[in-house]
């Protein structure tokens, strides 16, 4: 159609003006149905969210610079260290995958929104609640819960003050209300995917993203709902005299952490699923190299799904299980080494012979890498029974997941927003900016965690308040590295609001990367292509294959950049 | 009322968005179907180990009321069906009034629920049996509940002229929810009042 | 990318590897039970083998990162290969049979450490406490378990505080046990899960309320080393700690025989130490439970003696 070179681009009514531009944003504070509005709200409340963690993470660290229990009263660390895994893991992770869920999905496969936009924005207002209850519940007297973010029975059914209203009581509504909210978010993400992708957009031609995504809002809707029902039974133990978990009544407390960890192991797939997708959308990017053996890491994805379902019982090989099932999980826990080592394989290939340029979105991928590389095999190290019997509970375990947590998808959820700020805001961040919390974090993140592991080892155990002497070199490194990864919040702050406000405006495809987003422009229009979705010829991260990812793909290009 | 449902073909959004509809409602119920698994795994776990499993002196419990509830419930499916059948013939008031039907069956479930709760001995703290059985039951007429909710919705919209028009998707999604609940209300029975 | 040059690679990460294996006794306490040298053995295989593969991949991405970068204006692309089926089946079945090799051979190590006995199921903590007393006595006349004065050790987890009672009635809050000799405990715990952990030993035993769990361990090397409640407990868990004092037979007779002698006393207790701080300073902080008081036993814990490991 040679005369559509001369169609403007047709103009929106105001109401909903377009997402990113500084000036209207008194919709981000509405009940707004716009995908890519909930996903900006979801990441901006998610960061603050960062910050509270963090802050909790601080006063831990620096109890933890003296082998006494001298900062504050241990009562307050035990609530400090609950609060913090809780606050990290539920108002900072799980939000600010879904807000780059809510962002990525819809352009990625053409569509113009998610499946339901009134359900979507209802998962997103939920937040700001349970947010809002888990940040009331340190004021109430007897302070915040105070038993660990597994709140293990029969410890957090004791209730000391007596009160039906306490910490732990609001501890499990909100995390049953988080988990409301992302199965309402699962439920979308997943009907968007299957059936709202662009025409000849098959399996195959699907970006990674998608399909971690997908592998991961599978495992949240097999695995949250026993999650809730081990928390509406825990509830009922602590407020309404059941026995579910409780001995004496006939109950059994090992039964809670068999209904904990079934969803609780998959959980850690469900974070970092996505950010193997961050990555492997990012390195065909920065090394302009289709992504060695798509076909495979896209499958391997749905091997970890269904694997992460079989090994939950690696969290209790020094609880009571028999030897039996010590080893059948073993097993199953070693096996999920082979799908997650097919894309680390991947990735470094997709490196290997490209033209990679280190942009701070590539330098968090390439730390994020190596990381996950070590990460992965401290825990195979954990799957092996007899040495989880000696590290199981210690340091070693903390070192090990705040490697996975924070070395790894923090990394990536840090890279997505390098990336991909420029598509959805317009403006492009400051590169200087950007390497210097890059430095930061992962000089921060590597003399926080690293120490950790050789404490473990010694015999240091967790979620202690105190500790022998033996113990305090590690502890002081971990400290120093703790306060880095404070400092490097600056920068990184600094640079979303400057540049969000006066950044460098962004073209339709800064990194010149290949994919239905960049056919868009910066920010994307309301319903993203409109009533004019490309046609999807090929897989994608065709770099260097001279093919076209779309049909018609130069009219999309001179499209984007008109807007 | 009297326009025909399917005479003008739907929208390109209309017929998306029933489509949709009904995929969403079908992840839904795969997923409200795992919570109930796991009260049912708990359930049996607690039954096969407990070492005091009924409450003393309880000897077990009644069967041939619930029995008479679960019929009319497990009926009330079937109802509903017909009163789908109806909707897609465009008889509305037809549908509207197996509908209802539906919806007095399920509100009479959730009467015979709460008249059973009331002359039980034994309550929900009377050790681990009392717990799952208040839980489990409990649970289960939250959905009942739901179910007779939604239905009301669809109902109260059925009177809204030409809201049908492709949107039956609504009542199709209802309608597998409430046979979720009957096939859930069979498994609990099964398990609570039938395995000694 | 010679050959030359991968070989090369490959004999450093190799060395490097088994450089590391070598370093790891010194990253954990001195073995002191029959377990520790196989799990401190399994763990320094892994690190070879982990350090091996981290070594590789490394140096293959820093390779990357040195070679192939792009010029700074430059927005060629890199070789378009979009896969290679051989390689990725390669990289499919080795690291399954590497974890499959790994995890083959710890069910053998994990054979020779079968320390659980079984575990019996009883409701409420001091119904625990019976059913432990009335095994203890079952089993004084087992002549396997003899060298701890002829019978199982109760163990007894408390918030906050660890009781140990032997078979002829001797009361402790540091465990005693003889060199080289199988000890067998029964591990109870009178409120909450507590965590039976000896970091000397290589050994880690959670202990759950209404369970009495049968436990056995033997220890190789004489000295006092550390035992921690490891399972988050609440409040002052972290102040939950006690040692274990490995002796010869003969010291331990000798200690037996004294204890018995010595009159019941409260123990010094770290939780009850800090909890009545608290309350001197008016009771501030968020809630918690009040520790249990402290056992009264023969041998109390001396919180200056130095431990190792």
């Amino acid at each position: 159609m040679s005369s559509s070179a001369s169609i403007t681009p047709p103009l929106r009514p105001a109401s909903h003006p377009l997402p990113g531009a500084p000036d209207n944003w008194r919709r981000f504070f509405t009940f707004n149905t716009d995908a890519k509005v909930i996903g900006i709200q979801y990441i901006v409340l998610a960061l603050f969210y960062l910050l509270v963690g963090g802050l909790l993470a601080m006063v831990i660290r620096g109890e933890l610079l003296t082998p006494e229990s001298d900062l504050v009263d241990p009562s307050v660390y035990n609530g400090l260290y609950t609060m913090h895994g809780t606050v990290m893991l539920f108002l900072f992770l799980f939000p600010i995958l879904n807000g780059l869920n809510n962002l990525l999905i819809p352009p990625m496969i053409g569509a113009p929104d998610m499946a339901f936009p009134k359900l979507n924005a209802l998962a997103f207002w939920l937040f700001p609640l349970f947010g809002t209850l888990l940040m009331l519940s340190f004021f109430l007297p007897g302070g915040p819960s105070s038993s660990g973010w597994w709140a293990y029975p029969p410890v957090s059914t004791q209730n000391p003050l007596g009160h039906f209203i306490n910490g732990q009581f609001v501890w499990i509504v909100a995390v049953a209300l988080s988990g409301v909210s992302s199965i309402l978010g699962a439920v979308n993400f997943v009907t968007t995917i299957l059936r709202m992708r662009a025409p000849g957009m098959g399996w195959f031609r699907m970006p990674i993203f998608c399909w971690t995504a997908l592998a991961a809002q599978i495992i949240q809707l097999v695995g949250l709902p026993v999650l809730t029902g081990g928390a509406v039974m825990l509830l009922f133990d602590l407020s309404f005299g059941t026995s579910f978990f409780q001995p004496e009544g006939g109950g059994d407390p090992m039964l809670y952490q068999h209904f904990f960890w079934f969803y609780s192991h998959p959980a850690v797939y469900v974070m970092v699923l996505p950010v193997f997708g961050i990555f492997s959308e990012l390195f065909p990017v920065y090394a302009r190299k289709p992504l060695f053996g798509y076909p495979l890491v896209a499958l391997a994805s749905f091997a970890i799904t269904g694997l992460s379902l079989i090994v939950w019982v690696h969290h209790m090989f020094y609880s009571g299980t028999p030897q039996w099932m010590r080893h059948l999980f073993m097993f199953s826990t070693m096996l999920i080494a082979v799908p997650t080592g097919i894309k680390v394989f991947a990735w470094i290939a997709t490196l290997w012979r490209g033209r990679l340029r280190l942009t701070t979105a590539m330098l968090f991928c390439l730390g994020g890498l190596v990381n996950f590389i070590f990460a992965g095999i401290t825990g195979v190290m954990l799957a092996t029974v007899p040495v989880d019997i000696h590290v199981g509970n210690t340091y070693f375990v903390v070192g090990h997941f705040h490697y996975v947590i924070f070395n790894t998808i923090t990394f990536g959820v840090y890279a997505a927003i390098y990336h991909w700020f420029p598509k959805f805001t317009g403006r492009l961040l400051y590169e200087g900016l950007g390497k210097l919390h890059f430095v930061l974090t992962f000089v921060g993140s590597t003399l926080n965690f690293l120490p950790m592991h050789w404490a473990g080892l010694m015999g240091m155990p967790r979620r202690v308040a105190s500790y022998d002497p033996e113990f305090a070199l590690a502890n002081v490194l971990a400290s120093l590295g703790a306060f880095l990864l404070g400092v490097a919040t600056i920068p990184f702050l600094l640079n979303l609001v400057s540049s969000w406000v006066r950044g460098e405006k962004a073209g339709p495809n800064p990194w010149n990367a290949i994919g239905l987003e960049w056919l868009l422009p910066s920010p994307p229009p309301l319903e993203n292509f409109e009533d004019d979705v490309p046609t999807v010829l090929n897989a994608p991260y065709g770099y260097g294959l001279d093919r076209p990812l779309v049909a018609d793909e130069e009219r999309y290009v001179q499209r984007s950049q008109r807007a | 009322m009297t326009t025909p449902i399917q005479a003008q073909s739907p929208s390109h959004a209309h017929s998306h968005a029933g489509g949709h509809n009904l995929t969403g409602m079908v992840i839904f119920l795969c997923s409200e179907s795992v919570i109930f698994l796991a009260f049912f795994a708990g359930y049996a776990v607690f039954k096969l180990s407990a070492p005091q499993w009924l409450p003393a002196g309880v000897e077990g419990l009644e069967v041939r009321t619930p029995l008479i509830n679960t019929i009319i419930l497990v009926s009330s499916s079937f109802v509903a069906w017909f009163a789908e059948i109806q909707l897609q013939r465009g008889r509305l008031w037809a549908f509207r009034g197996l509908w209802l039907l539906t919806m007095a069956m399920g509100s009479y479930f959730l009467l015979g629920q709460a008249l059973e709760w009331q002359g039980l001995a034994f309550s929900l703290s009377d050790g681990v049996f009392g717990g799952c059985f208040y839980l489990l039951t409990g649970f289960h007429g939250l959905h009942v509940l739901t179910g007779v909710l939604l239905m009301a919705l669809m109902l109260a919209r059925s009177f809204r002229a030409g809201n049908y028009e492709g949107g039956e998707a609504g009542v199709a999604s209802v309608s597998l929810f409430w046979h979720f609940v009957d096939v859930i209300w069979i498994l609990l029975f099964l398990l609570i009042y039938v395995w000694r | 990318m010679t050959p030359l040059l991968v070989a090369i690679a490959l004999a450093v990460n190799l060395l490097a590897s088994l450089w590391m294996q070598a370093q790891v006794p010194g990253w954990l306490p001195v073995p002191a039970s029959a377990a520790a040298p196989y799990v401190d053995g399994l763990f320094a295989l892994e690190t070879a083998i982990g350090t091996f593969l981290f070594l590789g991949c490394v140096e293959v991405i820093l390779w990357s990162l040195l070679f192939h970068r792009s010029n700074k204006y430059d927005l060629d692309n890199g070789d378009p290969i979009e896969g290679n089926t051989r390689l990725e089946i390669v990289w499919t079945l080795i690291p399954l049979v590497v974890v499959m090799a790994i995890a083959w051979h710890t069910t053998r190590v994990d054979a020779t450490l079968a320390t659980l006995g079984g575990k019996e199921r009883v409701g409420g903590g001091e119904q625990a406490l019976q059913v432990a007393g009335r095994a203890a006595a079952a089993d004084a006349g087992d002549a396997g378990d003899a060298g701890t004065a002829g019978g199982p050790i109760q163990v007894i987890a408390r918030q906050w505080s660890w009781e140990f009672v032997y078979a002829n009635g001797v009361r402790s809050t540091e465990l005693h046990l003889p060199v080289d000799q199988p000890a067998a405990f029964e591990l109870v715990s009178l409120d909450v899960i507590h965590g039976f952990f000896i970091p000397a030993f290589r050994l880690k035993q959670d202990i759950l309320p209404g369970s009495v769990i049968r436990y056995r361990l033997t220890p190789t090397r004489v000295g006092r080393y550390r035992l921690r409640d490891s399972m988050f407990s609440g409040g002052y868990f972290a102040a939950n700690q006690s040692d274990v004092v490995v002796e010869s037979e003969a010291d331990f007779r000798r200690w037996l025989q004294e204890a018995a002698a010595r009159p019941l006393a409260p123990s010094w207790n770290a939780a009850q130490e800090s909890y009545r701080r608290r309350l001197e300073r008016g009771d501030r902080g968020w809630a918690v439970v009040p520790p249990a008081p402290p056992p009264m036993v023969n041998v109390g814990l001396d919180p200056e003696a130095a431990h190792e490991g």
